[in-house]
């Protein structure tokens, strides 16, 4: 019941004062507290999100788990097979080839950069400046018609086809609530590369004291959240790479 | 108490939404929510570019500033572009990088700097702290208009010079070099002609931030002429960072001067080379210095270097090699003998404008164009454009009623086209046809037969198209025997009559009038402008270097318009001011010039709209910029111009010149004006006024049309090609009564299902730009008071009597939000198999008809009905398309039969894997029914194999999946084949059916049996309406 009277009494400072300047952390704060507060999304070890992506007549079931250290799985149902579509152990991440099924390793850039996401969890923002991140707030802007902060993330660097890059995102917290409604990062990659790529998050709801968006637009494809698990079981397999079992025998000799 | 928690946290929301609904108004960005513009380009022929900046040490990172199109950035060495600039002014002077931060700090100083007669304006100087994500004006530049130049000391980057041209049509004393040393807080002002001659190029030594080289042009622009030179033309050198200037002209022919082009050699701070427009002829052209500008050698004065000084000022010096010089012109030239010669650059579209070399290699170069950015890759003999930068500059454009439409238009120096709103794969390079050459600007569509009017600068050239037979003629109307000289505008007003469909009009200082397509001519006025001769001899425009184009013609018409409701009401507005009505068809005509209220004298009649709303309504746009006023003018008569009203109100940005006005046809408070800075609409007639912003830059929006089929409005930019926002009707319901409603729905006409499948091949188009097409859902629109954050939002399309047909994701915006539905259902529940099946990828089409949307909001559920027709052009009868429906649910309910039995299957064998593993006993029994059942299995479903080439022979599902999949996508009548090969599948599987009950009483019964006996569990199977759920 805390929950509930900072996020009402936070709102309701908010609505008597909506134009009163916010620092970046003050938002930070904010969001976190009226979320299920700082401490308990600390003490999070992990959580198991189980929906939908959505496109027009077709879903796609799919199974999230995030974990503290970095760990994650993402196992999508296409016609009724279960498939690891995107997995990291804290050392390796590896995908599933969709035309053999088998699991192949993502190249070094990409492995370098999942190891870097290790320390994201619950969230990038969560206590930023030990983990060596900079936030810096830009200003008031206009989102999905609404008002936001605008905060500017920004990570450690990254390689990006042999060339070192900056890593940086923007987060909008709508100013009547605190919490993110939509992201932006630049594409690095493929043939939007350069141009900023956003999402946006909605339909927020309790789970055992913290708040999660249940929807969720990514790039243009939807994802729908049924049910949140928090500090799910989990265990060492489903995160490794699976070595496949009859590899052919390498001839040693060269 | 979950529950609980909830009601409460709605409740207080909904206390909230009390507090702000007062805010709500009929103007600002959320009116539109997340209705936005889409581009279709054309890129193929791209447009002007202003300035190119190369990265000083990555060299995959290449800037451009464009005349009319913004700022891009390539981050893969000038393979693609992306737009980085579009919540400003898209018009730039130049991109200048930190020499000490490059990847962070990019500098822009706006207003594009080749002052050609339909340049568009700047709005200042800007600065990004993060390679362009972000933007701050930086205060002082404010009126600048032009800026040429920015210089940054590499030793202290604090340190800017920036060199500003100022205005080009009004004296301006904010021209001038400005100085700052503090990285942009205070400017100081360190080098000041006059009010009339700006800084036309700012450099600074290689070596030596001290020396400083500043090129001062005196230069003016008016509607009618351009006058390039003067006394105050000069080149001056600056050895104490801009402390003091002297001018450097030892050599130099006395007398005025025009631009003046200087660059100093990156490898050799002695070595200048200047390009001067001078009195004397053949001291025009290539200047060079080898002592740092003490004296100067005439080089050159081919036509390369001398052409168009104005057009062309740019030169470029290999940065490893001081002898190799390009210079920018009609063709662009360069020397590899420290300028003793020139040669053309090879091949590409002409006008160059900046030219740069590659930071590594010298044999790459980069070319901005009056067409776009070359890459060159042999030092400059071959060249290939760059394919994704859609800055097309628009004079005019027009939409016909095609399905789907096509968009006409002409282009500053890139001809005439017409293209699709819509097209396979989108709108590509190769969809778009030409129809015109030399500078293009209007082109009209016959509105009934298949031929197009186009025209060129000064109406040189009319062409009449006939797309069918592809024959052109010319159509102009020419002097006849005792005629005065005809005088056409540059941009020569044309009209097509929506009464009489063979009449054309044309409009020099009189109005032509033809009723047989331009073949023979009328002239139905007297000369209707103020045919003030003091703004008629072109031939010596231009200045030091005369420049007669055509592009001054004045005193001339520049727009008619035909009443939509009676063909003998015409409206005609001219470049000097003059607003003319007849109601005859010609045979009188009214001048309501001095009705006009708080139009200055002489300001130039942009558009008149001609209303559907009343005979004596019309709107006109007036634009002073050619007269250095920038402000937004925009009236509305409904007297035929007896009397008129200003409907420009204070939310439009003070420097949005109009050049257009577009009507609702239906709601006559829903108006669209295209200016300078933009798109603006208005719903109150123009009471209040938003500026349209998502996907939308503030281009310069030179003409709007909206298609009333589509009810899309169509802008023509000048410098991002054409683009469209689509379905504006929502804009027409709304009102105070709407915006109050916590949710509200827009109606919508019925639509209809398209039936067009075909190809798009897109080989070749990795690196082309492709408008995104008009979505042919069903468009579902509603409005949101506040934005949706907090709990459950859903939407269902259900059938009348209420049962779910499809899912959709609603968006949560305030404002308005769209939601696509693309009339299927869901796909069907596909059987488990190693690989995948079609059918799991097709989701069949609804029926015509009537459905529901359910919005569901927190408790609250909204409903609101749409309607869904088939399509005209459909190529089976109803009752075809009927028999088509149902084998496609015959086929969807036995693809999910299959799969259930698939599944069920699977369960009993799962079983029996079970009893074989632990229980020794049971293990004959489990394995007979095991086998059994598995060799059921690889004939209903592929279990071997890959999804690519190592793929096992079809099985069942995947012969079924591929029938239901082709009937069910088909737009045609079931056919014999598809008929008989359904056969054989319904007779497969009903065999396979038998076989299934056959093991089950067979194997299965002795397998149940065993499990009876040893009281162990049944395999818990889910029912088939539970497994499909």
């Amino acid at each position: 019941m805390k929950t509930l009277r900072t996020l009402f009494i936070a709102i309701l400072l908010v609505a008597m004062a909506p134009s009163q300047a916010q620092t970046a952390d003050e938002i930070i704060d904010n969001y976190f507290e009226n979320t299920g507060g700082k401490d308990a999304w600390g003490d999070l070890d992990g959580i198991k999100i189980i929906g939908s992506a959505n496109a027009q007549g077709m879903e796609i079931p799919f199974t999230m788990i995030q974990m503290k250290d970095g760990r994650q799985v993402v196992e999508i149902d296409l016609q009724g097979q279960k498939m690891t579509q995107m997995a990291f152990d804290g050392e390796t991440m590896w995908t599933t080839n969709f035309m053999t099924m088998e699991a192949e390793k993502a190249d070094a850039e990409t492995n370098e950069m999942m190891k870097k996401a290790s320390k994201d969890f619950p969230s990038p923002l969560y206590n930023y400046k030990d983990k060596g991140f900079e936030v810096e707030m830009m200003g008031t802007e206009t989102i999905e018609g609404t008002e936001t902060y605008k905060l500017k993330l920004t990570q450690d660097p990254v390689t990006i086809d042999g060339k070192e890059e900056a890593n940086v995102s923007y987060y909008y917290f709508e100013t009547e609530n605190f919490v993110p409604i939509a992201t932006e990062t630049e594409v690095k990659a493929g043939p939007n590369k350069g141009q900023m790529s956003k999402n946006t998050m909605s339909d927020y709801q309790e789970v055992d004291g913290l708040y999660f968006p249940f929807d969720m637009g990514m790039a243009g494809q939807n994802l729908t959240v049924k049910d949140i698990v928090l500090n799910p079981e989990v265990n060492a397999e489903m995160f490794a790479f699976p070595e496949k079992a009859e590899a052919p025998a390498t001839d040693e000799k060269n | 108490m979950k529950r609980v928690f909830f009601l409460v946290l709605f409740a207080f929301f909904a206390t909230t939404n009390s507090i702000v609904a007062q805010e709500t108004a009929l103007k600002g960005k959320e009116l539109f929510g997340d209705m936005r513009a889409r581009h279709i380009g054309p890129a193929l022929m791209s447009g002007r570019i202003n300035d190119i900046e190369m990265h000083p040490t990555n060299s995959r990172i290449i800037y451009t500033g464009t005349a009319g199109g913004g700022v891009w950035k390539s981050s893969d060495g000038g393979a693609t572009f992306a737009p980085i600039f579009d919540d400003h002014v898209q018009s730039i002077g130049v991109v200048t990088l930190d020499p000490k931060n490059p990847d962070e700090i990019v500098w822009v100083g706006t207003g594009e700097t080749w002052t050609r007669n339909s340049v568009s304006i700047g709005d200042g100087l800007f600065r990004s702290t993060d390679g362009g994500t972000n933007w701050t004006e930086i205060p002082g530049f404010e009126n600048s208009e032009r800026i040429a130049s920015i210089v940054i000391n590499p030793n202290n980057t604090d340190e800017v010079y920036v060199g500003v041209l100022g205005a080009l049509w009004s004296a301006s004393e904010d021209r001038g070099v400005y100085k700052t040393t503090d990285g942009g807080k205070s400017w100081e002002k360190i080098l000041y002609v006059g009010p009339s001659t700006g800084a036309a190029d700012v450099i600074m030594d290689p070596k030596n931030p001290n020396v400083l080289y500043a090129s001062m042009w005196q230069f003016r622009r008016t509607g009618w002429g351009f006058n390039s030179g003067g006394e105050n033309s000069a080149l001056y050198k600056s050895t104490d960072g801009g402390k003091t200037w002297n001018k450097i002209h030892n050599g130099f022919p006395k007398g005025k001067l025009g631009r003046i082009a200087v660059a100093v050699a990156p490898s050799d701070g002695n070595i200048l080379y200047a390009v001067l427009e001078t009195e004397q002829k053949d001291k025009n052209g290539l200047w060079k210095s080898t002592d740092a500008g003490q004296s100067w050698e005439h080089m050159n004065n081919d036509f390369g270097l001398t052409v168009r000084p104005f057009y062309f000022s740019r030169i470029t010096i290999d940065p490893r090699n001081p002898d190799i010089v390009v210079k920018g012109g009609l063709s662009g030239s360069i020397s590899r003998d420290g300028g003793k010669t020139f040669k053309n650059l090879g091949n590409m579209h002409s006008d160059i404008h900046d030219i740069t070399f590659h930071i590594n290699d010298s044999d790459i170069i980069y070319s901005g164009t009056d067409g776009g950015i070359y890459r060159s890759w042999n030092g400059g003999s071959t060249f290939e454009i760059v394919e994704n930068l859609p800055l097309s500059q628009f004079y005019h454009i027009s939409t016909d009623d095609a399905e789907p439409y096509n968009v006409y238009g002409g282009l500053q120096d890139n001809g005439s086209w017409f293209g699709p709103s819509s097209s396979p794969g989108g709108v590509n390079a190769r969809d778009w046809n030409s129809v015109g050459v030399g500078d293009g600007f209007r082109v009209l569509k016959h509105p009934t037969k298949n031929i197009i009017y186009s025209e060129m600068q000064g109406a040189e050239n009319v062409w009449r198209y006939d797309a069918d037979r592809h024959r052109t003629k010319t159509i102009q109307p020419l002097p006849r025997k005792g005629d005065p000289e005809l005088r056409f505008n540059w941009n020569a007003p044309m009209a097509v009559s929506r009464h009489v469909p063979d009449r054309f009009y044309m409009g020099s200082q009189f109005v032509h009038r033809s009723d047989d397509m331009g073949d023979t001519w009328t002239i139905i006025s007297p000369d209707l402008t103020t045919n003030d001769p003091t703004k008629q001899d072109q031939s010596k425009s231009g200045g030091l270097s005369v420049d007669n184009s055509g592009a001054e013609n004045h005193t001339t018409i520049f727009t008619i318009a035909e009443s939509p409701l009676d063909q003998n009401i015409l409206w005609v507005g001219t470049d000097d001011g003059n607003v003319q009505v007849t109601t005859d068809g010609g045979k009188n005509w009214t001048n309501v010039t001095e009705n006009l209220v708080g139009i200055p004298d002489n300001t130039w009649v942009y558009h008149i709209e001609a209303s559907e709303h009343g005979k004596g309504t019309a709107y006109a746009v007036f634009d002073g910029h050619t007269t250095g006023d920038m402000k937004p003018y925009a009236l509305k008569t409904t007297d035929f111009g007896k009397t008129w009203k200003n409907i420009i109100s204070d939310d439009i940005q003070d420097n949005a010149f109009v050049r257009n006005i577009q009507e609702d046809y239906k709601n006559e408070d829903l108006l669209f004006l295209g200016t300078e800075m933009g798109l603006y609409v208005t719903i109150d007639g123009g009471g209040n006024w938003s500026h349209f912003t998502n996907n939308m830059p503030p281009v310069a929006v030179h003409y709007i049309d909206l298609q009333q089929w589509e009810d899309d409005i169509v802008m023509g930019t000048h410098g991002r090609g054409v683009i469209i926002i689509d379905d504006i009707s929502p804009l027409r319901q709304l009102n105070d009564e709407v915006l109050q409603k916590d949710v509200h729905f827009f109606d919508t006409e019925a639509f209809t299902m398209p039936e067009e499948s075909g190809f798009s091949g897109s080989f070749g188009t990795e690196t082309q730009f492709v408008g995104a097409n008009k979505p042919t859902s069903a468009r579902i629109v509603y409005y949101l008071k506040k934005r949706h954050t907090f709990g459950k939002m859903t939407m269902e399309i259900q059938d009348m009597e209420g049962n779910e047909i499809s899912t959709l994701t609603p968006g949560k915006s305030k404002g308005i939000n769209v939601v696509n539905w693309n009339f299927t259902s869901t796909i069907p529940k596909t059987a488990k198999g190693k690989t995948f099946s079609n059918s799991g990828f097709t989701a069949p089409r609804v029926p015509a008809g009537t459905y529901k949307v359910v919005l569901t909001k927190g408790k609250d559920t909204y409903e609101h009905e749409i309607e869904v027709t088939y399509d005209d052009k459909a190529i089976t009868t109803l009752a075809e398309r009927k028999e088509q429906e149902k084998l496609t649910k015959t086929l969807f309910d036995m693809v999910e039969e299959l799969a259930y039995m698939v599944y069920e299957l699977g369960e009993y064998q799962n079983a029996a894997e079970t009893v074989k593993a632990e229980h020794p006993k049971g293990e004959k029994v489990a394995t007979q029914f095991y086998d059994a059942l598995e060799n059921l299995r690889t004939d209903l479903v592929v279990t071997t194999g890959d999804n690519y080439v190592a793929s096992a022979e079809p099985e069942l599902r995947e012969r079924m999946g591929e029938l239901y999949s082709n009937v069910a996508t088909s737009y045609d009548q079931v056919s014999g084949a598809q008929r008989q090969n359904f056969e054989l599948i319904s007779e497969e599987f009903e065999a396979a059916k038998q076989r299934y009950q056959q093991i089950l009483d067979k194997e299965g019964k002795k397998f149940m049996k065993f499990l009876e006996k040893n009281d162990l569990p049944k395999p818990s199977i889910q029912t088939k309406e539970e497994f499909l759920k």
